[in-house]
C-alpha cells in the first residue's frame, strides 16, 4: 500500500484529504506543522508528500527545501496543495523543490487522480530546471 | 646790483673722523697724520672757507632766481653739489647775461655758468672740459601764426636775446638761406617770449631748455626750426681759475658716470616740468575727462560688482534653501514612498492571507459537499440532495466572489502579472464551450462557435484569455432566456477578435459604458434575478487591456447583445 504523508495545519482540510485518499486505497500519515512533517518524512520515506504552503512557524517553501536536503527524499514527489493567492506562488513552490502543485479549493472528484498523476512523474531536479 | 650769498658749510669729511677709542696711541697718531695729509690734498684750494663767486642770470630751467630770491636750476644744483663736496662757500651775483660776462672779464666773479664755447670766447675765458649740458636753439612762434619752418619766417619779426650766441647763429643761418627778417633784440629771456606774446614780434629764438619750460605759458609753440647745437660749460676769466675748473671737471665726470647721481636727478627734476608744460590744454581736459570717466567707471564697476555680489549671495542662499527644501522633500517623498511600499506590502500580505483564510474553510465546505453528494458516505434522499446542491452552489458562488475580489485588488495594486505565452484561441474557445455547455443545456439555450480566422495562434496569458471568454459566455447564458449563444473568432489584421452574441435582454445605449465599471449590473431589478459579483466585465476589461487589447459591446435593447474583444497577436518575429 502506497504511503502518503500529508502536512496540513487545518484539521478539516486534513480530514477531507485523508478521507479522499484513504477512499482511493492510500495509507495516509499526517503532520500538523513543518517540523513534525520533516521528521516523519525522514523515518517514513513516503511515496508522496502533500504539502500545505501556508503553515505556522516554518512555511511550506522552507519545508520543501529541507525535505530536498535529505538524500533519501531527493526525488520523492512533493506536491504543494495551496490556495492560489499571489502571482508567482506556484513558481516559488517549484523553485523550493515541489514537483507538483494543486490549487485549493480541491475538487473532491479530481483530487485523487491529480495526486496519482504527480506520483507517477518522479521528481527530476535537473529536468525541472 | 643784487648780491645773493648762499653759504654751504663743509660737511665733515669722512676721513676727518678720528677714532677716539683706539687701542693704541701709535695707531691713533698714524691715523691722525694720514687724515691730515689726505685732508690737505683733497682740498686743492687750500683754504677751508674759500668763497667762489658765481654769476647768475635768468634762463630757467638752466639757471634763474626763483620767486623767493633763491638761485635755482640745473647749473645751481650741480655747482652746489660740487661746493658741498669740495668745501666751498658760494656767493651768487645776479644780473643779466651780458652783465655776467662783463663781470667775469673784470674778475668780479669767479665762475659764469651756462656758457657755450666759441673760438672768440676762448680768447677771453677759460672753460671746464666736461660739457655740463647739451643744448640747441629753437624757434618758437605764436600759436596760429603759421610759422612752422624756416621759410615761413620770411619777412617776419623775430625776437632774439641781445648779444647772445643764438643771435649771431640765427642771423648767420637766415642769411645763408637768403631770408630777410626783422630782428627784435631783447635784453632778457623772459622778455623774448613776452614780446612775441604781446605782438611785438612773430617768433622768438630760445634754447630748448627755456622753450620747453616757458613756451606754453606765453601761448607759444615750438617750430621745426632747430639750429646750433652747443655744449654749455662753466667759464672763468682766462687762466685765472684753472684749478677750480679742473675740480669741476673731476666732479662732473663722476656725476655723469652714475645715472643715479644728482646730475641726472636734477635734469629729470627740471625737465619733467617741461613735459607737464608741453601738454596741450585739450589733452589735459581730455585726460581729466578720461580720468573722471575711469574713476566713475571704476566706481560703477565696484558698485555693480557689489550688487552682483549681493545678488550672487542672495542667489546662493536661495539656491541653498532650495537644495535644503529639495532634500527635505526628497526625504519626505522617500518616506512616503517607503510608507506606500510598506502599505502595498501589507496589502499584498493581507490579500494573500485573506485568500488563504477564506479558501481554507471553503475548501472543506466544497470538498465535503462533493463527497456527500456523490453518496460515498451513504445514500441521500431527494430533499437532502436538493439542499446540499444549494450549499455547493452557494459556496461556489462565494469562491467566485473571493476570486473576483482578489483579481480586482491585484489589478489595482498593480500586482497582477500577465504571462506572455503561446495561446491557441481555438483551444480556448473549445474549452470554454465545453465547460459552459451544461449550463446552457440546463436553460435550453443553444451554444455554438465558429472559427473564421485561419491562424488562431497569439501571444498572451492563456489562463486570463480563458477567464475573459468564460465571463462573457457565462454572462450571455445568464441574461438569455431562450435562443442561442454563439462564439465567433475572426482575424483582424494584426489582431484577433472574438465575439459572443446572445439573443438575450440586450443593453440600453446609456448603459453600454457603465457595465464595464466595478460593481455595476444593469437594472437592479434584473440583477437580483441574475446574481453575480458585478465584477466580471470590469475584470475582463482590465485583463484585455493588460494584454494590449480592447473590449466593447454592440446591443439592441430587448433583442440581444454582442460582446467583442480583440487581442494583438504579438507573435515572435521569425
Amino acid at each position: 500500500m502506497k504511503k502518503i504523508l500529508v502536512i496540513e495545519d487545518n484539521e478539516q482540510n486534513l480530514y477531507l484529504i485523508r478521507y479522499i485518499l484513504e477512499d482511493c486505497g492510500f495509507e495516509v500519515f499526517s503532520a500538523m506543522d513543518g517540523k513534525g512533517g520533516i521528521e516523519l518524512a525522514a523515518s517514513l520515506l513516503p511515496d508522496a508528500i502533500l504539502l500545505d504552503i501556508q503553515l505556522p512557524v516554518m512555511d511550506g517553501y522552507e519545508v520543501a527545501r529541507s525535505l530536498r536536503r535529505n538524500p533519501d527524499l531527493a526525488d520523492a514527489p512533493i506536491i504543494a496543495v495551496t490556495s492560489y493567492a499571489m502571482p508567482g506562488d506556484k513558481e516559488k513552490a517549484i523553485q523550493s523543490g515541489c514537483s507538483g502543485y494543486i490549487e485549493k479549493p480541491i475538487d473532491p472528484d479530481m483530487f485523487a487522480s491529480q495526486v496519482q498523476a504527480y506520483m507517477q512523474k518522479r521528481h527530476n531536479k535537473r529536468g525541472n530546471e | 646790483m643784487k648780491r645773493i650769498t648762499s653759504t654751504v658749510y663743509p660737511l665733515p669729511h669722512s676721513h676727518t673722523h678720528i677714532p677716539t677709542h683706539s687701542p693704541t696711541h701709535i695707531l691713533t697718531h698714524i691715523l691722525l697724520v694720514l687724515t691730515i695729509a689726505f685732508f690737505l690734498t683733497a682740498t686743492p684750494a687750500g683754504a677751508e672757507d674759500r668763497v667762489i663767486r658765481v654769476g647768475v642770470y635768468d634762463n630757467a630751467p638752466k639757471i634763474f632766481v626763483s620767486g623767493s630770491g633763491k638761485p635755482e636750476g640745473i647749473f645751481i644744483d650741480i655747482i652746489e653739489y660740487i661746493a658741498k663736496r669740495e668745501g666751498w662757500k658760494l656767493s651768487y651775483i645776479h644780473g643779466t647775461w651780458g652783465e655776467g660776462l662783463a663781470r667775469l672779464e673784470r674778475g668780479e666773479i669767479d665762475l659764469m655758468p651756462d656758457v657755450a664755447y666759441t673760438a672768440e670766447r676762448d680768447k677771453k675765458y677759460s672753460f671746464n672740459k666736461v660739457p655740463v649740458l647739451s643744448s640747441w636753439f629753437q624757434v618758437y612762434s605764436r600759436k596760429g601764426s603759421g610759422i612752422r619752418s624756416l621759410l615761413d619766417m620770411r619777412g617776419k619779426r623775430i625776437a632774439v636775446l641781445e648779444g647772445s650766441i643764438q643771435q649771431e647763429a640765427f642771423i648767420r643761418m637766415a642769411d645763408s638761406f637768403g631770408l630777410h627778417m626783422t630782428i627784435v633784440p631783447v635784453s632778457d629771456y623772459d622778455k623774448v617770449f613776452e614780446v612775441v606774446a604781446d605782438g611785438g614780434a612773430d617768433a622768438a629764438v630760445a634754447n630748448h631748455f627755456y622753450g620747453a619750460l616757458h613756451a606754453r605759458k606765453f601761448g607759444l609753440e615750438d617750430t621745426a626750426v632747430v639750429f646750433n647745437p652747443s655744449a654749455l660749460y662753466f667759464a672763468s676769466r682766462k687762466g685765472a681759475n684753472d684749478q677750480l675748473l679742473n675740480t669741476i671737471d673731476n666732479n662732473l665726470s663722476g656725476l655723469k658716470k652714475d645715472t643715479r647721481s644728482l646730475y641726472y636727478k636734477s635734469l629729470k627734476r627740471w625737465t619733467s616740468e617741461e613735459v607737464q608744460f608741453k601738454l596741450p590744454a585739450w589733452i589735459q581736459t581730455l585726460g581729466i575727462i578720461i580720468g573722471l570717466a575711469l574713476v566713475m567707471s571704476i566706481i560703477g564697476a565696484m558698485l555693480l560688482k557689489h550688487q552682483v555680489n549681493i545678488r550672487t549671495r542672495e542667489l546662493r542662499e536661495a539656491n541653498q534653501r532650495m537644495e535644503e527644501r529639495i532634500i527635505e522633500r526628497t526625504a519626505e517623498l522617500a518616506a512616503a514612498m517607503e510608507k506606500a511600499q510598506a502599505a502595498d506590502k501589507i496589502k499584498s500580505a493581507f490579500l494573500a492571507t485573506m485568500s488563504h483564510e477564506l479558501r481554507t474553510p471553503l475548501n472543506s465546505i466544497i470538498g465535503f459537499t462533493g463527497i456527500i453528494l456523490r453518496e460515498r458516505v451513504g445514500p441521500l434522499n431527494e430533499e437532502q440532495k436538493k439542499q446540499l446542491n444549494m450549499v455547493r452552489s452557494s459556496s461556489q458562488h462565494l469562491l467566485a466572489l473571493i476570486n473576483d475580489v482578489l483579481d480586482i485588488s491585484k489589478i489595482e495594486a498593480g500586482q497582477l502579472q500577465i504571462a506572455h505565452e503561446d495561446v491557441d484561441i481555438r483551444q480556448v474557445i473549445e474549452k470554454v464551450v465545453q465547460s459552459a455547455s451544461p449550463l446552457a443545456e440546463n436553460k435550453g439555450i443553444e451554444i455554438g462557435y465558429r472559427i473564421i480566422a485561419e491562424d488562431t495562434q497569439i501571444m498572451a496569458d492563456s489562463r486570463r484569455v480563458e477567464q475573459v471568454l468564460l465571463n462573457l459566455v457565462s454572462n450571455a447564458i445568464k441574461f438569455t432566456e431562450k435562443g442561442s449563444v454563439r462564439i465567433a473568432c475572426e482575424s483582424d489584421g494584426p489582431n484577433i477578435t472574438v465575439n459572443v452574441t446572445d439573443t438575450g435582454i440586450g443593453i440600453k445605449e446609456e448603459d453600454m459604458e457603465t457595465i464595464f465599471k466595478t460593481f455595476r449590473q444593469v437594472d437592479s431589478g434584473i440583477s437580483r434575478k441574475h446574481e453575480g459579483t458585478g465584477l466580471g466585465l470590469s475584470i475582463s476589461r482590465r485583463l484585455v487591456q493588460l494584454m494590449g487589447g480592447r473590449i466593447w459591446v454592440a446591443s439592441v435593447f430587448g433583442s440581444g447583445s454582442t460582446f467583442y474583444f480583440s487581442l494583438p497577436r504579438n507573435k515572435r518575429k521569425v
